[in-house]
C-alpha cells in the first residue's frame, strides 16, 4: 500500500481510538472528563517530541505520527497514581531546562543526537524523579507503539483469526514478531 | 407480599424453575425443557445474549484505550476481583464489582463472581476432567467428609452425555485416576512439553504429563453445528465471550438450545430471595424473587425447583429460605447446611528455564495447556497429608528484544526480536478437606442492596494444605531438575482461598440424612422436589476441575426429576 494512504488511514484509526467511547454513556462522559489534559499544550507538544525521539520516523512512521504521546498521557492519567502525573510534568520541564542549559535552545530545536543525549542524561541522572520519568515514558512509548494498529497490522502481522498452534516448528521457518 | 390472585398466579406457574443460568443452570434448563417441561430460568444478573452481548469480543488490542490495563480507580474500588487473572479491560463487564455485592470475610476469602446470563461459564478456564472412583471413594477410604452416595459408574454415562454435547478435546491417555471421555482431537503439545512428558515417564512409572482436556471444539460434530457453534479459532481471548461458540458456555450452548424448545422463559435481573415451602403439601411450591431493577418482590411457582446459583449463593438462598418447618434453612434439619465448604489449593507455582530444543519453537496460540494428573496417595496413603494434587504445566519460547537503545536503533530492535530460551511453569491444584469449621452463614445484621442477608464466609487453608503445598514444590522441583530445567523458582504464594474459583460444598450429597443434605439424585433429603446440582452439592472436591462434574450431575438429576414427576412421586 502507498505509504501516504497507510498513514492517512492510520491517523484516522488512531483518532478514532482516542475518541473511542466506553461501554455506556456514563463512562464516555467520564472518559471525556478524564481526558482534560493535565499537560499544557506546550508540554503535550514536548511529550510528542520525546516519544518521537524514542521511536522516530524512518521508512515507517514514528511514535508521534502514531499519536503515541496521546496514549502515554491517557495511561498516565487513568492507570497510574497521581504522583506519576506530577512526575511526567516535572520530567518534561526538567528536560526542557536541560536542553536550554546544554544547547541554549528548546528540546524541539535540538538535533536527533542531541535529543537522545538529553534523554540519556535523564536515564543516568542522580535524580530518582528523572530516572522514573525516563522509565515511565520510554516504557509506555514502546507499549503504545508496539500495540498501535499500524505496527500490529503492517509490521508485526497481527492476525486474530484463523488461529492455529504448531507446537514444534524449526526456528528457521518462523517469522518472528 | 403482594396478593397474587387467580390468573396472575397462573401466569407465574411453570413446570420447573431453575435458579441460575451458569454452567449447571444452563444444563438444567436444557434438560428440563428437552423433556417437555415449561421452565422458568431465573438469573440475578443482566441478560447476555450469545455474540450480541460480547462487547469486546472482536476488539483488536489497539482498540482498548488502555491496551487491556484497568484504570487505577477501578482497581482501587475492586481490590478483591482485581486479584483475578481474567479481570481486565476486555472482561470487567462480566465480573461482579466488589462494592455492588458486599459479603463478610470472617476470614480472608476472595469471592469471584459473574452475575449475568451464563454466569462464570463465560469466564472459566475450560479444563474438563472426569472425576474417578479415587475421588468418589476417597472420603470412605480416607475417613474425611462423608461417603459419596454415588460412584464413578453412576455418573460415567452422564459424563459421556454432556461431553458429546459440550465438545471436549483431549487424548485418550488411559490414566486410571483420570478416566477417558468422549473426546474431540486434542490440542498439540509443544516440543519441550513432549520432552518433559518423556522425562517424567522415564523416571516415574506412576506419573504422567498429558495434554489438558478442555471444552473446546477442535473438530465440530453435527451436534455442535446444530447448536450454531464452530471450530475453535485459537484466539485465546475466550473470557470475552466467543462469537464462534468455540468453547462451551451456557450462552453459546445450553441456554439457546433450551430457548429453541419454546418452553423456556428466561428472566434476568431476578434476585432469588428464597424458596417457598408449603406445609400442607409438604413440598416446595415456588420461589420468591426480588426484581433487581424495581426491587419489587414477586413469586413464581413450579413442581420442581433446581437450585444452581453457584455454590456459595446456593447456600445463601437455601439458608435464607426459612419457614416453621425449616427454621434454620431449607432442608437443613441436621444443621449442617453451609458447613464443610471446601475448595482447591492453588497456592503454589514453579517456573524455570530450559536451554535445550533451541532449534525449535512454537507458532500460534493455544487456549489450553498440559496437565499432570494426581499422583500422590492414589493407591495408598504414602505421605503425611491426605489426598493429593494435580498440576498445570506449560512451556513456551520467549521472544526477546534489546530495549536499551533509543531512536532508530531501538525501533530496529523492537521490530526484529530474537528468540530467547524456553520458559516452563506449573501451578498446583490440590484437594482440600471439607471441614465443619470451613463454613458460610448468613450475617444477622448486614443486608445487601436487595435486602438479602450478606453471606459471611469463614474458610481457611489448614495444615494439610501446607504439607501438600510443600510436597508439590519439592516434587515439581525434583521433576524439573530431572528434566534439566534450570533457574528453578518455587513459590508458595500464600494467597487467600477463593481465587481458585472452585468453592464447593455446604449442601453436600450423602447417604444419611443425619450427615448430609442431598441424596444420590441431588434431591434434598427433606424435600424431594428441590434439587441442588451445582458446586454446593459436592461432598468432597477431588483434584480435578469441577465444572464437567456439575454438568453431568445436573443432566442426571434432571432426568431423574422428570422420571419421578411422571411417576407422580414428586
Amino acid at each position: 500500500m502507498n505509504r501516504r494512504v497507510v498513514i492517512k488511514h492510520m491517523a484516522l484509526a488512531v483518532t478514532g481510538l482516542v475518541l473511542l467511547p466506553g461501554c455506556d454513556l456514563g463512562s464516555k462522559k467520564a472518559a471525556a472528563q478524564e481526558m482534560q489534559p493535565f499537560l499544557s499544550p506546550d508540554q503535550e507538544g514536548l511529550l510528542a517530541q520525546v516519544v518521537d525521539t524514542i521511536i522516530p520516523a524512518t521508512d515507517t512512521p514514528g511514535a508521534k505520527e502514531l499519536n503515541v504521546h496521546l496514549f502515554v498521557q491517557k495511561m498516565v492519567t487513568d492507570c497510574y497514581e497521581k504522583e506519576a502525573q506530577e512526575n511526567l510534568v516535572n520530567g518534561l520541564d526538567a528536560l526542557e531546562a536541560k536542553a536550554k542549559k546544554a544547547h541554549d535552545k528548546a528540546f524541539d530545536a535540538c538535533s536527533a543526537e542531541e535529543r537522545i543525549a538529553l534523554l540519556r542524561a535523564m536515564e543516568q541522572s542522580g535524580d530518582t524523579g528523572e530516572q522514573e520519568f525516563y522509565k515511565l515514558v520510554k516504557g509506555l512509548t514502546v507499549r503504545g507503539y508496539m500495540n498501535s494498529e499500524y505496527v500490529m497490522m503492517n509490521l508485526t502481522h497481527y492476525e486474530a483469526v484463523p488461529g492455529h498452534y504448531y507446537g514444534c516448528v524449526p526456528v528457521d521457518s518462523k517469522t518472528l514478531s | 407480599m403482594a396478593n397474587i390472585a387467580g390468573d396472575a398466579a397462573k401466569n407465574r406457574t411453570y413446570d420447573a424453575i431453575v435458579i441460575g443460568s451458569g454452567i449447571s443452570g444452563g444444563w438444567a434448563a436444557k434438560e428440563l425443557t428437552g423433556h417437555g417441561l415449561k421452565t422458568l430460568v431465573l438469573e440475578r444478573g443482566k441478560d447476555v445474549k450469545h455474540i450480541k452481548d460480547y462487547p469486546t469480543t472482536s476488539k483488536n488490542p489497539w482498540e482498548f484505550e488502555h491496551r487491556g490495563q484497568l484504570p487505577v480507580e477501578v482497581k482501587k474500588q475492586n481490590p478483591i476481583v482485581s486479584k483475578c487473572y481474567a479481570f481486565y479491560e476486555g472482561t470487567e463487564h462480566f465480573f461482579v464489582k466488589d462494592a455492588e455485592h458486599p459479603y463478610v470475610q470472617e476470614k480472608p476469602f476472595d469471592w469471584i463472581r459473574g452475575y449475568q446470563v451464563g454466569g462464570k461459564s463465560l469466564l472459566w478456564a475450560r479444563q474438563t476432567q472426569r472425576w474417578s472412583d479415587f475421588d468418589f471413594e476417597g472420603p470412605a477410604r480416607d475417613g474425611f467428609a462423608v461417603d459419596w452416595p454415588i460412584r464413578y459408574a453412576d455418573i460415567a454415562p452422564w459424563y459421556s452425555y454432556v461431553e458429546k454435547f459440550a465438545g471436549i478435546s483431549g487424548n485418550r491417555d488411559g490414566v486410571p485416576q483420570l478416566p477417558d471421555g468422549e473426546f474431540l482431537p486434542p490440542h498439540e503439545m509443544n516440543c519441550v512439553e513432549s520432552f518433559f512428558q518423556k522425562q517424567v515417564a522415564s523416571k516415574y512409572k506412576d506419573r504422567q504429563v498429558i495434554m489438558g482436556r478442555a471444552a473446546h471444539i477442535t473438530a465440530p460434530q453435527p451436534i455442535h453445528l446444530e447448536q450454531g457453534r464452530a471450530k475453535c479459532q485459537h484466539r485465546t481471548i475466550c473470557e470475552r465471550g466467543c462469537p464462534f461458540g468455540g468453547y462451551f458456555s451456557s450462552n453459546a450452548s445450553t441456554i439457546p438450545w433450551a430457548a429453541r424448545t419454546g418452553l423456556m422463559t428466561l428472566r434476568p435481573d431476578s434476585v432469588v430471595h428464597s424458596i417457598i415451602y408449603d406445609e400442607q403439601k409438604g413440598k416446595a411450591t415456588g420461589v420468591r424473587v426480588i426484581d433487581a431493577n424495581t426491587k419489587e418482590e414477586m413469586e413464581f411457582y413450579a413442581n420442581i425447583i433446581f437450585v444452581n446459583a453457584a455454590a456459595l449463593n446456593t447456600n445463601l438462598i437455601l439458608l435464607n429460605s426459612t419457614s416453621s418447618r425449616f427454621p434454620n434453612g431449607f432442608g437443613n434439619d441436621n444443621g449442617l447446611m453451609g458447613k464443610y465448604v471446601a475448595f482447591h489449593n492453588y497456592k503454589a507455582r514453579i517456573s524455570a528455564e530450559y536451554d535445550g530444543h533451541l532449534d525449535s519453537t512454537t507458532d500460534g496460540r493455544r487456549p489450553n495447556s498440559p496437565y499432570i494428573p494426581r499422583f500422590r496417595n492414589v493407591y495408598k496413603q504414602e505421605t503425611d497429608f491426605l489426598r493429593g494434587y494435580a498440576a498445570g504445566f506449560s512451556a513456551n519460547r520467549r521472544s526477546v528484544t534489546n530495549q536499551d537503545g533509543l531512536g532508530a536503533d531501538l525501533k530496529q530492535s523492537l521490530l526484529n526480536p530474537s528468540l530467547g530460551g524456553w520458559s516452563v511453569g506449573s501451578h498446583m491444584m490440590g484437594e482440600t478437606i471439607p471441614k465443619e469449621t470451613n463454613y458460610v452463614a448468613l450475617d444477622k445484621s448486614l443486608k445487601d442492596p436487595y435486602g438479602m442477608p450478606q453471606l459471611k464466609i469463614s474458610v481457611v487453608y489448614d495444615e494439610n494444605d501446607e504439607k501438600m503445598t510443600k510436597d508439590y514444590l519439592e516434587q515439581m522441583t525434583e521433576m524439573f531438575t530431572h528434566a534439566g530445567f534450570t533457574n528453578i523458582q518455587a513459590t508458595n504464594t500464600d494467597r487467600a482461598p477463593g481465587l481458585d474459583i472452585h468453592e464447593m460444598g455446604g449442601v453436600r450429597m450423602g447417604k444419611d440424612p443425619k450427615t448430609s443434605l442431598l441424596n444420590k439424585w441431588n434431591q434434598l433429603h427433606a424435600c424431594s422436589n428441590v434439587f441442588v446440582t451445582d458446586g454446593a452439592s459436592m461432598t468432597s472436591t477431588s483434584t480435578q476441575n469441577p465444572s464437567l462434574t456439575y454438568m453431568a450431575l445436573t443432566a442426571r438429576a434432571a432426568d431423574h426429576a422428570v422420571q419421578e414427576l411422571k411417576k407422580r412421586n414428586i
